[in-house]
């Protein structure tokens, strides 16, 4: 390790302080922008999507026009109108391809209660699952008039294991305490069997559902199922979690591929800008390069120093750059979010990325450095 | 003994072709034998050649016509890999404006010059320190050029000629820069240094007192050298 070529790099660009600091401000930039928004793009899809993974579902099903003339028109909470289609359709929507699976559901609201006709059979896509119960147990296919109840209705109810609850004509034996967190667009108060919810809402809802709730076999493909599912059923609506999301919230949702576009446009940008401030170091030191070939130094070694200087501007604004990148994340997810994930690929490609843009920035003022005739060099001033 | 010529320059000449078409013979087919171990001085008016004959023996600039040979390298046609190696190895540089690097101290500018060989880190800084010892610059190793006298950044210059230990040291106005007391003592370093490891040494300069330290004057006018001495 020769320490010459170091020191002499760090030094230039200490004596160049304001280029220096443009240079590095220009990777800072990069780099942060490429952190922060795709660590907050992610966050914010993990967010999002995290409520309805923990009740198994990338896609909810529902159709917001008439399909049948009969049958309730049923109300999701989150100011969506579902209307009632026939429970078969969910096998077709199971055949689909990619979805591993479709649940049937029935939600019905009254006032601000809402219930929910559930298959119990289904333990891994549903809208309460086992593993949601808190007191008591789940329920089973054969049950009838019992339910399970949400813990935060219950507590406001007085209502207990035992304790009866009621909704429109149905009454209810209170068998299991639940804790869904499924995000406003499925808050639910009471979970019964799917053919007691039929009987207890109005109007003849045999064999009819309003949800079907989708969970399928390869997440980077929702959105094109969304979209084959909804062109496929006529006047159905698909909500994938990032929809959800619009929906229920303000703050910033970009995709991750418009961030990479982003930071693949500032990077450009700045790799031609700090390209410019190079030439403009190189041609400022023009003896010194004279000199150095002088005294032996070949054309490899003196594009090696200017690589070297611009791969340390590099390193520093790739460092600031991911340490601005995952604070600006943490400002933009914590508003959403319990915490913020910053994956370390994401990182180590914003360093790689700042490291890669120093050295291609200092590959032509380099080639021009080592083009220069050692006499011309040596005669400038 | 006769000693043998480690610099043979035959029907050299460099000629410059000007933007405005014109064309200037810097060095005008000269003939020139230098034994080994000589201090030879050349002397000569401003725009003489003599920079020039010092690029072409140090292989910094190629000829128009003619032969150099420097320790049997013919310089006429080196490559530019070939006349870095040259460089490297068989030539050491003082310049009258010292050409030190600014943003490196004494002791780094000594080592720039080794950096690029293989020799050890250690070796390097011991080399590299022995040298500003001999020039008595032991105590201004880890200074800044900017923080030396022009003296001492000439001594500086010249332990960073002696690191590869060349076997041929081309002095260019060495003490051009420097007031005559500095200047002696700059070429008795020179003088010293090369004779105790038996360099040869082409010293081109303005200044009087160097005949004191020279084996051999000679001097150029308009490219040519005019009368040997």
């Amino acid at each position: 390790m020769h320490m010459v070529p170091y020191s002499y790099a760090w030094r230039e660009m200490r004596r160049r302080k304001h280029r220096t600091i443009i240079n590095i401000i220009g990777y800072v930039i990069i780099v942060a922008t490429l952190v922060a928004i795709v660590t907050t793009a992610r966050g914010w899809e993990a967010t999002t999507a995290q409520p309805l993974k923990q009740i198994g579902t990338d896609l909810i099903f529902l159709y917001s026009a008439p399909v049948v003339p009969s049958g309730s028109g049923c109300y999701i909470v989150n100011h969506l109108f579902s209307f009632p289609f026939e429970q078969s359709k969910v096998h077709d929507i199971e055949s689909f391809e990619g979805v591993e699976r479709a649940v049937p559901i029935l939600m019905h609201r009254m006032g601000a209660i809402v219930l929910v006709g559930i298959d119990p059979s289904e333990t891994e896509t549903n809208a309460v699952l086992p593993e949601n119960v808190l007191d008591g147990r789940f329920l089973a296919s054969e049950d009838k008039n019992v339910a399970l109840v949400d813990l935060e209705y219950a507590q406001l109810n007085n209502l207990t294991l035992g304790s009866t609850v009621g909704y429109m004509k149905g009454r209810f034996e209170v068998v299991g305490l639940v804790d869904v967190d499924a995000g406003n667009i499925l808050k639910s108060h009471i979970y019964v069997n799917l053919p007691v919810g039929q009987r207890t809402i109005p109007d003849n809802n045999t064999g009819l559902v309003n949800v079907a709730l989708l969970s399928v076999n390869d997440p980077r493909e929702i959105e094109e199922i969304s979209n084959a599912l909804t062109e496929q059923f006529t006047g159905s609506t698909v909500i994938a979690a990032k929809d959800l999301a619009a929906k229920t919230s303000n703050a910033l949702a970009i995709g991750e591929e418009t961030a990479w576009n982003i930071s693949i446009a500032l990077a450009v940008v700045t790799v031609l800008f700090t390209v410019r401030s190079q030439i403009a170091a190189v041609s400022e030191r023009k003896r010194e390069i004279g000199i150095f070939k002088a005294i032996g130094w070949s054309r490899s070694n003196v594009v090696s120093q200017i690589f070297i200087e611009s791969a340390f501007q590099g390193i520093i604004g790739g460092l600031v750059g991911c340490v601005i990148g995952v604070g600006f994340a943490w400002f933009f997810l914590s508003g959403i979010s319990g915490g913020t994930f910053v994956d370390p690929v994401i990182l180590v490609i914003g360093f790689a990325a700042a490291v890669a843009s120093g050295m291609l920035a200092g590959a032509y003022p380099a080639w021009k450095a080592a083009k220069l005739s050692p006499t011309e060099a040596l005669r400038a001033i | 003994m006769q000693k043998n010529n480690i610099i043979k320059i035959e029907n050299l000449s460099r000629i410059y072709r000007l933007r405005s078409g014109e064309q200037v013979k810097a060095v005008d087919n000269i003939d020139l034998e230098v034994p080994e171990g000589q201090f030879l001085t050349i002397v000569g008016s401003s725009g003489s050649g003599k920079t020039t004959l010092l690029n072409l023996l140090g292989g910094l600039d190629k000829p128009t016509a003619g032969k150099v040979t420097v320790d049997g390298t013919d310089l006429s046609g080196l490559k530019e890999a070939d006349a870095v190696k040259f460089r490297r190895e068989k030539v050491g540089f003082v310049f009258q404006a010292f050409n030190l690097i600014q943003t490196l101290t004494a002791l780094e500018n000594v080592e720039a010059a080794l950096a690029p060989t293989n020799i050890s880190q250690a070796e390097r800084l011991e080399r590299s320190m022995s040298l500003l010892e001999s020039v008595g610059l032991k105590q201004r190793i880890h200074h800044l050029p900017v923080e030396l006298s022009a003296g001492e950044q000439q001594r500086v210059a010249i332990a960073r000629a002696f690191a590869n230990q060349p076997k041929i040291l081309l002095l260019d106005e060495p003490t051009g820069n420097l007031d005559t007391a500095t200047g002696r003592d700059i070429m008795e370093i020179c003088h010293k240094n090369s004779k105790s490891n038996g360099q040869t040494v082409v010293a081109v300069t303005h200044a009087e007192f160097v005949r004191d330290f020279t084996d051999r004057l000679i001097y150029m006018r308009d490219g040519k050298l005019r009368q040997i001495s």
